[in-house]
């Protein structure tokens, strides 16, 4: 899998590689706009991160460009702004997915999953791992062929994880994710214990292996 | 502050005490030039009768038996004059004198005042001492008369006074007051610059030239200290984001222990505020700088009920009872994704300032938005709502919660209050 990373900021940049690499995914860099245009069109990706505030241009622009060539990578917008107006006009322009900043690599490696996947499964986009099948098109899961009921949450808390097989994902991480924007604004993060306790009983009652881990007291791991 | 007065009126009180000092010193003065022109004219009328007197009697060539009746005569019916013979020098001094006596003719008690002249003429080669009298003027009468005079011209002074100040008042004062009327309506968040008229009154165009100074320099202060905070907040996202993804890298060594798994949530934590502190400045600068548009017609009852539901879970871990009374299709004009936030702040507090097993109301209706929720002690007013000012000591909020939904409010001309009654509080939107 091929990941182009169009980000001025070298730190930034690093990290995203260093974190989606042990994924086995491929990562390239472009650090300007120009550079951008030039990958682009010789190459394609499965998923391209673009920061639209680059030093040389617009991001935009370069969406658009993409949208002219016809090509089919899939495109996350990282951007500083969390303007709804850029968000919109990125989602019509063909981005998709679009991610403020500050994230956690998780949440991006987790976006990218489901890119990469939709892009590419299209219709039959069936997950496997062993005797668990997660459907995320129609978003159902079922174990041993025998369908299993999650809350919306749960699937969603399912997805988070097999999108980061094998990574530590600590709890305010999770609640970030679940409670979106005012995950700091809650007293406390113990709605992630309900819910991932919740997931565990069901996917063991079906006779799902317990390939989610629990690390250091309160970090979790999906294994796989 | 104490009474107000007209600055127009302050200076009429004392122009008319001037001019009642200066008129009551002139009564005197009148009074005094009056008497001594009085005095003088009738010194000279004296004189004049003196001289005619001494001339015709030298001119009859009396006898002195006939010289002697006459002046028994002249004595009798000129009261006021006398003659009589004396041994003083011809050559002796005039002299003048004022004196008071009863008018011996009316009934009533009359003082009249007399001017005297006594004089030693010659008639015949002897030497006789002749004394006038004229009634002159009593000085309280002259007192009285002048007066009452300068009394009405104080009262035509001081009405005129009081007319040309009224007309003044509109005719001079009214560059002012249009300055004046410019800089009530003048708003610093409008963004819009101010003109004052052109004056050619000296004074009032210094202070048009000193204002706009003023007003120019606070709107790019306060344009640039906008500016900071978008900025600032905006340059801050990406070192943040860079400290987070550094973090989850971090937490993916396999050689983490325990102890430092938990710092880096800790530091987590603390990140995530910061990000929020952060989203929620540049959230505020934006719409201070009306940076949303407001014309989008909410389905206001709607957007709670799918906000209570987002924030059910929640509401259940604290065991929170909600009591909700929307009145259905509730509609509003606003920005749907400031509303939005709006609700969620309000929501948010309700459930973290709220006791295990609490309350929490919500009702909605044409005359407002009400949430309340159960708590102990009743919060600052005055503070509740400012920037970073922390009522409670619970403090993992952004401090700017609550901030951000009077911004919102303001944005869209509602107002919220805030009550504490039986030992709830009460946040209520008026619309």
């Amino acid at each position: 899998m091929k990941i182009l990373i169009i980000e001025d900021e070298n730190d930034l940049a690093d990290s995203i590689s260093e974190y989606l690499s042990e994924e086995k995914y491929l990562c390239e860099f472009a650090k300007t706009f120009n550079q951008a245009l030039d990958k682009i069109e010789s190459f394609n990706y499965d998923c391209i991160l673009l920061d639209i505030m680059l030093p040389d241009g617009n991001g935009m622009n370069i969406l658009e460009e993409l949208k002219r060539q016809d090509k089919q990578d899939g495109v996350i917008i990282i951007s500083a702004k969390n303007a709804l107006d850029d968000k919109i006009k990125g989602l019509q322009i063909g981005a998709d997915d679009y991610l403020t900043k500050p994230f956690h690599l998780s949440e991006l490696s987790a976006r990218i999953y489901s890119v990469i996947r939709r892009k590419q499964f299209g219709n039959s986009n069936t997950v496997r791992q062993n005797e668990l099948e997660i459907d995320l098109l129609a978003k159902t899961i079922s174990v041993h062929n025998h369908p299993v009921i999650l809350t919306k949450k749960e699937f969603d808390l399912l997805l988070y994880f097999v999108g980061n097989k094998n990574r530590v994902i600590s709890k305010s991480t999770l609640a970030e994710h679940l409670s979106g924007d005012f995950a700091d604004m809650l007293d406390n993060h113990d709605f992630v214990y309900a819910h991932i306790k919740n997931l565990k009983k069901k996917l063991s009652e079906a006779g799902c292996e317990s390939y989610l881990k629990t690390v250091y007291g309160t970090g979790y791991k999906w294994e796989g | 502050m104490g009474r107000m007065n007209r600055l127009l009126n302050k200076s009429l009180k004392s122009f008319t005490i001037y001019a009642l000092i200066v008129l009551a010193a002139s009564v005197p003065a009148y009074l005094y030039l009056v008497d001594s022109i009085w005095l003088r004219e009738l010194d000279e009328h004296n004189e004049i009768v003196a001289d005619r007197t001494e001339n015709e009697l030298n001119k009859l060539q009396l006898s002195e038996t006939e010289l002697n009746q006459s002046i028994v005569l002249w004595n009798k019916i000129q009261p006021g004059t006398n003659l009589q013979k004396t041994t003083l020098e011809k050559n002796r001094k005039d002299s003048t004198y004022t004196v008071s006596r009863k008018n011996p003719y009316v009934t009533h008690e009359d003082i009249d005042r007399f001017r005297g002249l006594s004089r030693v003429i010659e008639i015949n080669g002897e030497n006789y001492l002749l004394t006038l009298e004229t009634n002159v003027e009593e000085t309280e009468e002259t007192v009285v008369a002048i007066a009452i005079l300068t009394f009405l011209f104080f009262l035509i002074l001081v009405v005129g006074f009081l007319i040309l100040n009224r007309r003044l008042s509109v005719k001079l004062w009214q560059p002012f007051k249009n300055t004046l009327a410019k800089l009530k309506a003048f708003n610093l968040n409008s963004q819009s610059n101010i003109s004052f008229e052109k004056s050619n009154i000296i004074e009032f165009e210094e202070l048009n030239v000193a204002l706009n100074k003023l007003i120019e320099h606070t709107v790019s202060v306060y344009k640039s200290q906008k500016e900071f905070t978008e900025n600032a907040s905006h340059e801050l996202q990406t070192p943040l984001a860079i400290i987070k993804n550094k973090l989850d890298i971090l937490l993916q060594k396999e050689t983490l222990t325990d102890r430092q798994y938990q710092i880096i949530e800790d530091i987590n934590n603390a990140l995530t505020r910061v990000s929020r502190i952060n989203k929620n400045l540049l959230l505020l600068a934006k719409i201070e700088n009306h940076q949303f548009d407001d014309n989008e017609t909410i389905n206001l009852a709607e957007l709670t009920i799918q906000c209570l539901e987002q924030l059910q879970e929640h509401f259940l871990n604290k065991e929170l009872s909600v009591k909700t009374n929307i009145e259905k299709d509730f509609s509003i004009t606003g920005n749907k994704m400031l509303i939005e936030i709006l609700i969620n702040n309000l929501l948010l507090n309700s459930i973290r300032h709220n006791s295990q097993k609490g309350t929490v109301e919500v009702k909605l209706n044409s005359s407002g938005f009400i949430i309340s929720n159960s708590g102990n002690i009743a919060l600052d007013k005055e503070h509740l709502f400012k920037r970073f000012k922390k009522t409670s000591n619970e403090n993992s909020g952004s401090g700017l919660g609550l901030a951000i939904v009077e911004q919102i409010c303001k944005r869209h001309h509602w107002t919220i209050t805030y009550e504490f009654q039986q030992e709830t509080h009460i946040l209520k939107i008026s619309f």
